[in-house]
């Protein structure tokens, strides 16, 4: 039995505490005992929380805060973002940046803090946390583009974040709780803008690029560290607030094909990452939306939460390794690469086991994972027509997925055409890194031969644990199905390669919808500001002519100088005042 | 006292480990030409004069193959159309090309100049120092806000 004040450490605070003081440490080797150490023991402090209990409660101004509160679902998010924690900062031990090894430790710490907290402000707070320290990792590249791409995103972030605390406002104001109770409708108050809030951090269409703006302009360090947690925690925040909205589904669905289109024309593979990132967030907003309004459905809500584990942990594998290639080559163009298995041949297998991972060839994670989604999808489908559709859509996105994440980014990168780029092999603690990640990919990718082991011990972790377990994803014929569609989408891809038809990787900027801000709406704001510098000094100019007639016309009226002020108008002009005075005083006396 | 009283169970175990050693240091060392000695462990089959070929037909056979398994698979999807055989193979393959198909046109359509927005940059700044120096060479190497 742990101390009662030991139970009430929230691991997310005791991050942030650390990654603060990491700040101030000038010593190298120190922060890398803290940043190594301290999610190690935040793991430790989670797996040992009682469950089911407000664990770290305050009272001000008539709220009741709930600092610290797991339980089945925020669990899962929890754990995989501390593993996360772990792995980058493995990731970054070659690294000398007090700012970035604080601000990576400070952020995983916000978003675990407003994973477990028990009401709307606590998480909105940590919710606006996790925005102010993620910049800084943006900024941490140092470059011009990296600079106003951080901007953007702090600016989006904290958009979102004001908009949660207007929601959170109405559900105080109507509700007189701020409990993180589930929304039963669109019409209760607050829920449409909590869900606006969300959606933005989740990255919906029409909300996205923020992510694809930033993420691949970030430091090496910090695009792996930025993969793991905002999205997610959004999603966290729709299966606890909004499960099984409708809305959702047909947004996540969206979310899964979108992406994928863009994803196969651009360059750079790091941004590919970041589109291949909506893609799987998708297939977990998708899972949310199923089932009943704000109860949602226990094998979706498992699909949605062991997604979220599994995609946490291959995501940061993908973008180690493209870090990793980053770090050595100075770039992650594909046009700029290829053939770097001959140099860098551990990279180049770890990266094709997390290829393996999101693409869901089975022994691999995402298998295990995407299942329980596919299955939930199909499952309302037999009753609902509309659900068919959803289905062949994520059904598409998961041949799309295999297109960019586990062929495109290993293919071009480290095959392919060959670069002649012959460099060093990543560091040993990024191959250490990406190793413990390829691990994790497969381990919990495996069948349980050892029960309790294998794709078990995910499902153990479930917000619907018995459930889960009554869910068998290795069937000879769901192992069939995935490999035809896998199989046959790679080999569409031999064949596209063998006869040409494959789009060649070539240097550019792929538009989308930040166009809007970024061209048309700067552009418009810079045709405001020409005009108005154009307007401005004729509008005085013309304002000063005026006035100075009008100023020239009085005074030559009434001035001294002027006509009235002449001795023979003053006369007549007195008899004539004297007779309107008297005219109207007449008038009164007679109206009243 | 000379090397000969060294019992011999000791010498064997102690070369043994030093053989292991050298032999995974070597491994790890990248040649001067760049070439890691694990690419040809790991990947050096890719490199086999006709692998393409192999890759193809095997693939084709394979793609075959999980087709007619279908046949003798019972199968119990929830629904209706993902029952018919190999549907699951057609949908993979024609989503696959359609995806990679439409790079043609949406590429022509979306792509425009790599500083279209005018703010190019080079790397990030925490890339390895000796290509940094490389890269940068003339450069600033950090912006730090002006424009």
């Amino acid at each position: 039995m742990m101390p009662a004040w030991l139970a009430a450490l929230n691991p997310g605070w005791l991050m942030i505490l650390v990654g603060i003081a990491a700040l101030f440490i000038p010593y190298r080797q120190v922060r890398q005992v803290l940043t190594v150490g301290t999610p190690i023991v935040a793991i430790a402090l989670l797996v040992m929380a009682p469950h089911e209990v407000d664990l770290l409660t305050a009272e001000a101004l008539d709220i009741t805060f709930s600092f610290y509160r797991v339980d089945s679902l925020n669990f899962i998010f929890g754990l995989a973002f501390l593993i996360a924690s772990l792995l980058n900062a493995i990731y970054a031990l070659h690294t000398n940046n007090p700012r970035q090894d604080g601000m990576a430790l400070a952020y995983a710490g916000a978003a675990v803090s407003a994973s477990f907290a028990g009401d709307l402000m606590t998480l909105f707070i940590f919710w606006e946390i996790t925005a102010i320290t993620s910049v800084f990792l943006v900024l941490q590249a140092g470059t011009r583009a990296a600079y106003f791409a951080s901007m953007r995103y702090l600016v989006i972030q904290i958009l979102s974040g004001v908009i949660l605390l207007d929601g959170l406002s109405y559900v105080w104001r109507y509700n007189g709780t701020l409990s993180l109770e589930a929304f039963q409708s669109f019409s209760d108050p607050g829920a449409i803008y909590i869900f606006i809030a969300l959606g933005i951090k989740a990255a919906f269409p029409f909300m996205h690029n923020w992510l694809q703006d930033s993420y691949p302009k970030a430091s090496v360090v910090g695009a792996v560290v930025l993969s793991a947690f905002t999205t997610k925690l959004a999603v966290y925040g729709f299966a606890r607030l909004f499960p099984g909205f409708d809305a959702l589904i047909w947004i996540g669905a969206i979310m899964t094909v979108f992406p994928v289109f863009f994803a196969v024309i651009e360059n750079d593979l790091r941004r590919v990452l970041a589109y291949s990132l909506n893609n799987q967030v998708g297939f977990m907003i998708c899972a949310i939306g199923v089932g009943t309004a704000g109860v949602g459905n226990a094998l979706a809500l498992n699909g949605a939460s062991a997604h979220a584990f599994a995609h946490i942990i291959y995501k940061a594998l993908l973008f180690m390794s493209m870090g990793a290639v980053l770090y050595r080559t100075g770039t992650t163009k594909a046009s700029e690469l290829g053939g770097l298995y001959r140099s860098m041949p551990w990279t180049t297998l770890f990266c094709i086991i997390g290829g393996l991972s999101i693409s869901a060839f089975p022994l691999f994670s995402g298998f295990v994972a995407k299942s329980l989604t596919m299955s939930a999808v199909a499952y309302e489908g037999v009753s609902d027509a509309g659900m068919v559709v959803v289905w062949l859509m994520l059904l598409f996105a998961s041949a799309g997925v295999l297109e960019h994440s586990g062929i495109k980014i290993p293919y071009f990168a480290f095959f392919g055409h060959d670069s002649g780029k012959r460099v060093k092999e990543a560091p040993f603690n990024m191959l250490l890194a990406m190793g413990m990640a390829a691990f994790l990919c497969i381990a919990v990718g495996l069948p349980a031969i050892i029960p309790g082991f294998g794709y078990q011990w995910l499902y153990s972790l479930l917000p619907y644990p018995v459930e889960a377990s009554s869910y068998q994803p290795f069937t000879l014929e769901h192992i069939l199905t995935q490999m035809q569609l896998l199989v046959l989408a790679t080999f569409a891809f031999i064949l596209l390669k063998r006869f040409a038809l494959y789009p060649a990787e070539k240097p550019g900027t792929i538009l989308d919808t930040d166009w809007f801000y970024r061209k048309a709406g700067y552009g418009f704001v810079q045709w405001s500001g020409t005009v108005w510098g154009k307007m401005g000094p004729a509008m005085s100019a013309m304002f000063s002519r005026l006035s100075e007639r009008a100023y020239k016309r009085l005074e030559s009226a009434f001035s001294p100088r002027g006509e009235i002020a002449r001795g023979g108008l003053s006369g007549g002009a007195s008899i004539w005042t004297a007779v309107i005075l008297a005219a109207v005083l007449l008038m009164s006396f007679l109206s009243s | 006292m000379s090397n000969d009283t060294t019992p011999p169970v000791r010498d064997t175990s102690g070369r043994f480990v030093k053989t292991a050693a050298e032999k995974v240091n070597a491994m790890s060392r990248t040649s001067e030409d760049g070439i890691h000695p694990m690419s040809r462990v790991l990947f050096g089959w890719t490199e086999k004069k006709g692998i393409g070929g192999i890759i193809f037909w095997g693939m084709a056979g394979l793609s075959i193959l999980l087709v007619l398994l279908d046949l003798v698979v019972p199968r119990h999807e929830k629904i209706g159309i993902a029952n018919a055989v190999g549907f699951y193979a057609l949908w993979g393959f024609a989503a696959f090309s359609f995806v990679v198909l439409m790079g043609w046109p949406l590429g022509k359509l979306l792509r425009r100049d790599e500083n279209y927005y005018g703010d190019l940059s080079g790397p990030p700044a925490d890339i390895d120092p000796a290509i940094a120096d490389r890269l940068n060479a003339g450069e600033p190497k950090a912006f730090e806000g002006e424009e």
